[in-house]
This record gives C-alpha cells, sequence and structure tokens, in this order.
C-alpha cells in the first residue's frame, strides 16, 4: 500500500475507534507514546487514554478535511498531520481542530502512535 | 536548554526568517528535507525555498498562538506543532495556519540552535476563514 493510502486507512481507524469505541484506543499506543491535547501533556498508553476517555462530551463524531502524510526517516516512521472538525454532541457547532500523528511500525504492515499532539483551532 | 524552550526559539527563528529574508530558508534544509504545502509536495532546499520564495505576496508577517514540542525518538529529533495566523499585506485580513515541523539533530561541529534548526519536514495546511 503506497503511504498515502496508509496514512488514510490509520486516519479512517483511528477516529472510528474515536467515535465508536474510544477505551479501544488504548490498543494504539505504547508505553513511550506521548501525547500533548491542547497543551497538556501525557505519556504512556493508560495515561494518553485515561485522558481521552475523560473527555467532557459522551458521543463525538470526527469530520476529517485534509490528510498529509511524510515518511519520518529510515526506522520506516510515518508523520501524519490531519485537519478537521469535531461534532461533540446534537445541535454543536462542529470545532475545527489540527492533529499530528508520528506513527511506528510494529509487525507486518501495524502501526502505533508514537507521538500524538491535539488543537482545536478557534475561529 | 529544555525541549520547549529549544522548539520556541527555533519558532521565532524560522518566522522571523521567513518575514524578514524569505531567501535565507535555504539554510534551514537539507537534501532529504521535504515540504508539504497546501497538498503539492517539494523535496531538498532549492526546491523548498523555491516554492516559499513564490508565494504570491511579498512581504507576510506570521503570528505564533501555540507552539508545542515532542521528541520525535531515539535519533533525537524533535516534532514541533505551531498555530498562529499569518497576514501577507497591511489590508489583509490573517489568514490562520497550523504547521508541523521536524527538526533534526545537530550535525557535528555546527552550533546548538542553528544546528537544531536543520528542518527535515515540514506539512502545512491553511485554513481560510
Amino acid at each position: 500500500m503506497d503511504p498515502d493510502g496508509v496514512a488514510k486507512a490509520f486516519v479512517d481507524h483511528y477516529y472510528t475507534t474515536f467515535d465508536t469505541n474510544r477505551a479501544a484506543l488504548v490498543g494504539l499506543y505504547q508505553e513511550g507514546s506521548m501525547l500533548t491535547f491542547e497543551g497538556s501533556k501525557f505519556m504512556g498508553a493508560a495515561a494518553i487514554t485515561g485522558k481521552l476517555t475523560s473527555l467532557p462530551f459522551a458521543a463525538c463524531k470526527h469530520q476529517v478535511t485534509t490528510i498529509d502524510c511524510q515518511p519520518s526517516g529510515p526506522a520506516g516512521g510515518m508523520l501524519v498531520f490531519v485537519s478537521g472538525a469535531l461534532q461533540v454532541g446534537e445541535g454543536e457547532h462542529p470545532l475545527k481542530f489540527s492533529q499530528m500523528f508520528h506513527l511506528m511500525p510494529v509487525g507486518p504492515g501495524n502501526f502505533y502512535v508514537q507521538n500524538d499532539m491535539f488543537r482545536l483551532n478557534y475561529g | 536548554m529544555d525541549p520547549d524552550a529549544v522548539a520556541k526559539a527555533f519558532v521565532e527563528h524560522y518566522y522571523r526568517t521567513f518575514d524578514t529574508n524569505r531567501a535565507a530558508l535555504v539554510g534551514l534544509y537539507q537534501e532529504a528535507s521535504m515540504l508539504t504545502f497546501e497538498g503539492h509536495k517539494f523535496q531538498g532546499p532549492a526546491a523548498i525555498a523555491g516554492k516559499l520564495g513564490s508565494l504570491p505576496f511579498q512581504q507576510c508577517e506570521h503570528q505564533i498562538v501555540t507552539v508545542d514540542c515532542q521528541p520525535s525518538g531515539p535519533t533525537g529529533g524533535m516534532l514541533v506543532f505551531v498555530s498562529g495566523s499569518i497576514r501577507t499585506g497591511p489590508e489583509e485580513h490573517p489568514i490562520k495556519f497550523s504547521q508541523v515541523c521536524n527538526p533534526a539533530p545537530p550535525r557535528s561541529g555546527s552550533s546548538p540552535l542553528l544546528s537544531l534548526v536543520g528542518v527535515r519536514l515540514i506539512l502545512i495546511a491553511c485554513s481560510p476563514r
């Protein structure tokens, strides 16, 4: 699969998991993974998933507008840069966001999130 | 210098160079550097500086709102995630943007700050209002 196809497949899988089974995100991070969420830092799959599952909304839907990717170096990693909108409930205005993932390969054809940075983009 | 301070110094240096001496950006990239600008891809200092130098505005000013950074892995690189706005003329509305940079670790013999701005990869997405 070409890198752009891999990036799109990962992004689809990540946000589908986020939107339908948020606790399962724990499987996409490892002990050395890092998340910076609106400036707050978390390390490791447990702390990261703890933050994401404690966000103040029960239901949400991500809509992805752009996905850019580049290889990150000889280890086979990928940088994936996403912009889109997040709807956090019926009738709420969608919130624009940008998010950066640094994916590292693990096993054939699989990636985990080594670095994750998320920012809302205020209009 | 702590990583957050290094990232902030890098970001200030990068955008100051962009805003005051755009051609000098060529010195911040290496042959393996890649730029994805609004979906278009460029590789190497000449192509990247060529793209940035040919953007359709003579002057610009970046205002940075947020800078987030994380170490990118065992090779010692950093990931820097910036959001802000760019004004391309005194009468123009600012355009919001987000940008990711992956500064590479210093080559031996280089000074500590400038070598960290040997930028390897940049992704940029502009969000018009």
